[in-house]
């Protein structure tokens, strides 16, 4: 964004920004003209792209139903937990793990090297241990979300500043001071960004795993609107999904993104 | 003064510290055998070239470096770890970024237990002092390097040491604004009556701010010369350009001059030695 | 210190680790024999160790390998030509990267794998929905580190470019590319892994393809030592994998 001082251009602020908006809205509109025309030309199987007053219809539908709400409740339920679970064990592996080089060097390569893994093939065994309802869909969340919380907070610890720790040595802190007003705070940036990441492959490795075996939560709406041939319903879930997933990771991302102003 | 008397009023006192290190090289002393006192209300200024261990006595004296043997003494008590008489101003960049200008100073009293209100107030008396008033809430990202190094000094003098011990806190400044901190140092040193122990390579800076130098070896590092600076007090930074200012500067380069080439020559050493092993 | 010592210090953590995860693992192996672990809910270390030779031979793993390597080497190829392109599109039209950047980089954070369902129904129960799937999954990577590479080239040698009267083709092809490459590489590096993820992932989801597969086949026919062995051996490739493109990247930034 810094680059618009740099235009040849004659600088133009006001209209620049309209521009944007205006390419957006053409781009946008563009899209969905097409998409209408895909849908009612026939050359497609029917409803494989449904005209969009059908998506319409079909979206407002999804979220009027209670059923809908229950679904998401049980959903958000599991990632939470799932999250919680695996974010507590992450962050105290990360800890142990980033306090001590020779830890770091023994343990640290196989959390690096298992995590860009697709956790998804190990949810035969989650239902083998955990049974096939909510406890297998958790355990997939909480499983996807440990590497990531565990390798940032890692990384975190490592990239403290060692000047504000000899301060809050010269200030003779304690340990637990030390450690709330020291250690975390300057990691916060890092940790944040694990939590963000950890979010979406809870997300992610929960929904996965109901879309499989599941008979609640979003992931069951979704492959029951597959199962059912119900194409409109399929889209709708996914659009809100979608939004859902987007606007949480721009959530922790604001509230990470908050400190852009304190910290350079 | 004579010995004796001098350890007896003294408020700091360093006896016999030497500080050997284990190096892939086999050992390095990098001090050997300083001994030195400071009188309460007394400005100190250690100078010495790059590698005679004036960042590793500040350590030692501040309580964050063990292993060395020999004795430091602070109001009579030995000094073991951080000593709350021992406030430190480190050279790196050191405010805690995300606290503002008056959180960050409170924090000496946010550690002792101070409570909120009380603290803030206390901080404030230190934000005058270093001339920061209006920045309270600012964050240290806002702020120039001066304005932050003024920060982590203003942090160090709300703990109320008896001593203030500084190592290098202006070497990432340019000169002017090095000059003018330092006017705001004397200033406050002459305000608080603060025992201050500075350690720096830079001479100007000594001479401006010091009552008395101590000019350091390169390593192992051993007390050189110990110069009395009788320049009047109050002082300012105009001092700079009096005569008795320059003689000072030169009398103290003299000395350091030669430490100085030494460590040069040393440095050359090494580099060419590393060369040949690449090769 | 001694070269023994040196020696020491650099093998012992790994070592440990190694020995912790024995160690683990023979810890397992006991507490199953003597019954405090459920056999048929985790196998036999060793019997897992065992099939690994059986699934290798009669599940034509090499066959399967190579279907999961083409499915993923189909969706890298597509992602590097569209990434690399449509990143240099939005570099030079500015008016397009303004407005979609932020597209772009929402799409990095919309779990994408989740619409398989659909592009089950698009493209039917075959490689190409796992190709397309893995495709986009890794296009977002590769066309924001292009933008990212492109502009950040430094100021000094544009002007460089400047000085020496270059036109703009010559700008772009002699000083913002070669500049941009490390860069691009560490976006093509994102892009592939994430793209076998999920190709592996997808083949499980639609039980179609290679070794993602192979697992759900397993899983069904309840040959538990089997899926243990299948997994480990999926997590083998993808270190590998991980590894070698590691590498090339650190060869790419000391070469270039």
């Amino acid at each position: 964004m810094a680059e618009i001082g740099r235009l040849v251009r004659a600088p133009q602020a006001r209209p620049w920004l309209t521009s944007v908006t205006l390419l957006r809205t053409v781009i946008v509109l563009a899209a969905l003209v097409g998409w209408q025309i895909l849908a009612v030309s026939g050359l497609l199987y029917r409803d494989v792209v449904p005209p969009l007053p059908k998506v319409a219809a079909a979206l407002v539908k999804l979220l009027s139903s209670v059923d809908f709400y229950w679904n998401l409740w049980f959903t958000i339920d599991e990632i939470a937990i799932g999250l919680v679970l695996g974010g507590l064990a992450g962050l105290v592996t990360g800890l142990v793990i980033g306090s001590n080089k020779f830890i770091a060097k023994a343990f640290e390569p196989y959390l690096y090297y298992i995590g860009p893994t697709p956790k998804i093939i190990f949810f035969p065994v989650m239902i083998m241990w955990f049974g096939a309802g909510a406890g297998s869909k958790i355990a997939m969340g909480a499983v996807s979300c440990f590497f990531p919380i565990a390798l940032n907070v890692a990384a975190g610890m490592r990239q403290i500043d060692q000047v504000l720790i000899k301060v809050g040595e010269s200030f003779r802190a304690n340990p637990w001071q030390m450690a709330t007003k020291i250690y975390l705070p300057a990691m916060r940036r890092p940790v944040i960004n694990g939590l963000r990441l950890g979010l979406g492959v809870a997300l992610i490795g929960t929904l996965l795993a109901e879309t499989k075996i599941s008979n609640r939560g979003l992931g069951f709406v979704v492959i029951d609107a597959y199962n059912t041939f119900n194409m409109p319903r399929l889209y709708a879930i996914l659009i809100v999904l979608f939004v859902l997933a987007i606007g949480a990771n721009a959530l922790i991302t604001r509230l990470g993104g908050l400190d852009e102003i304190k910290q350079k | 003064m004579p010995a004796a008397q001098a350890a007896a009023s003294a408020i700091l006192v360093v006896e016999n510290i030497v500080m050997r290190f284990a190096t892939a090289e086999g050992g390095l002393t990098a001090i050997d055998n300083v001994s030195f006192n400071v009188a309460p209300a007394e400005f100190l200024a250690v100078i010495g070239p790059s590698g005679c261990g004036k960042s590793t006595l500040f350590n030692i004296i501040g309580g964050l470096l063990g292993g060395y043997q020999g004795q430091v003494a602070v109001g009579g008590e030995t000094v073991s770890g951080p000593h709350a008489s021992i406030g430190m101003v480190f050279q790196e960049e050191s405010t805690f970024p995300w606290r503002n200008v008056v959180d960050n100073i409170a924090f000496p009293l946010e550690i002792a237990g101070v409570p909120r209100r009380e603290r803030i107030d206390r901080a404030r008396r230190f934000v005058s002092m270093v001339g920061l008033d209006g920045f309270e809430q600012r964050y240290p990202s806002e702020l120039s390097g001066g304005m932050r190094q003024r920060v982590s000094m203003a942090r160090t003098l709300a703990s109320e040491p008896k001593i203030l011990l500084m190592d290098e806190p202006f070497a990432s400044l340019d000169e002017q604004t090095r000059l003018l901190l330092g006017d705001k140092v004397l200033q406050i040193q002459q305000q608080l009556k603060q025992t201050t122990l500075l350690i720096t390579h830079n001479i100007t800076e000594a001479v401006q701010l010091a009552d008395r130098i101590l000019v350091m070896t390169y390593r192992p590092g051993q007390v050189k010369r110990i110069v009395d600076i009788n320049l009047p007090r109050p002082r300012t930074s105009e001092v700079v350009s009096s005569e008795a200012f320059g003689r000072y500067v030169a009398q103290i380069w003299s000395d350091l001059r030669e430490e100085a080439s030494r460590g040069m020559i040393d440095d050359e050493r090494r580099a060419l030695h590393a060369g040949e092993h690449k090769a | 210190m001694s070269a023994a010592a040196v020696t020491a210090r650099r093998w012992a953590p790994p070592l440990v680790g190694f020995g912790s995860l024995l160690l683990f693992l023979t810890a397992v192996e006991i507490l199953i024999r003597v019954g405090a672990i459920n056999r048929y809910i985790v196998p036999l270390p060793s019997e897992v160790a065992a099939s690994f030779t059986r699934v290798i031979l009669e599940e034509d793993i090499l066959h399967r390998f190579l279907i999961t390597a083409w499915e993923c080497l189909a969706a890298s190829l597509l992602l590097t030509v569209f990434g690399i392109g449509i990143g240099v599109a939005f570099h030079q039209v500015r008016l397009l990267r303004l407005a979609c950047e932020t597209w772009v980089a929402a799409m990095a954070s919309a779990p994408l794998v989740l619409a398989y369902p659909l592009f089950l129904v698009l493209f039917g129960r075959s490689a190409l929905t796992i190709i397309m799937m893995s495709f986009l999954v890794g296009l977002p990577p590769v066309i924001l580190k292009t933008i990212e590479g492109l502009s950040a080239t430094r100021r000094v040698l544009i002007n460089v470019g400047r000085s020496f009267k270059l036109t703009s083709a010559q700008q772009f092809w002699k000083i913002l590319l070669p500049s941009a490459l490390p860069t691009i590489f560490v976006g093509i590096r994102l892009g592939l892994m994430f793209a076998l993820i999920n190709v592996v992932a997808v083949e499980f989801l639609i039980n179609f393809g290679g070794l993602g597969q192979l697992i759900n086949d397993l899983a069904e026919r309840y040959d538990l030592p089997g899926v243990y062995a299948a997994i480990c051996f999926v997590m083998l490739i993808s270190v590998v994998f991980f590894v070698i493109t590691e590498r090339a990247e650190r060869w790419l930034k000391s070469a270039g």
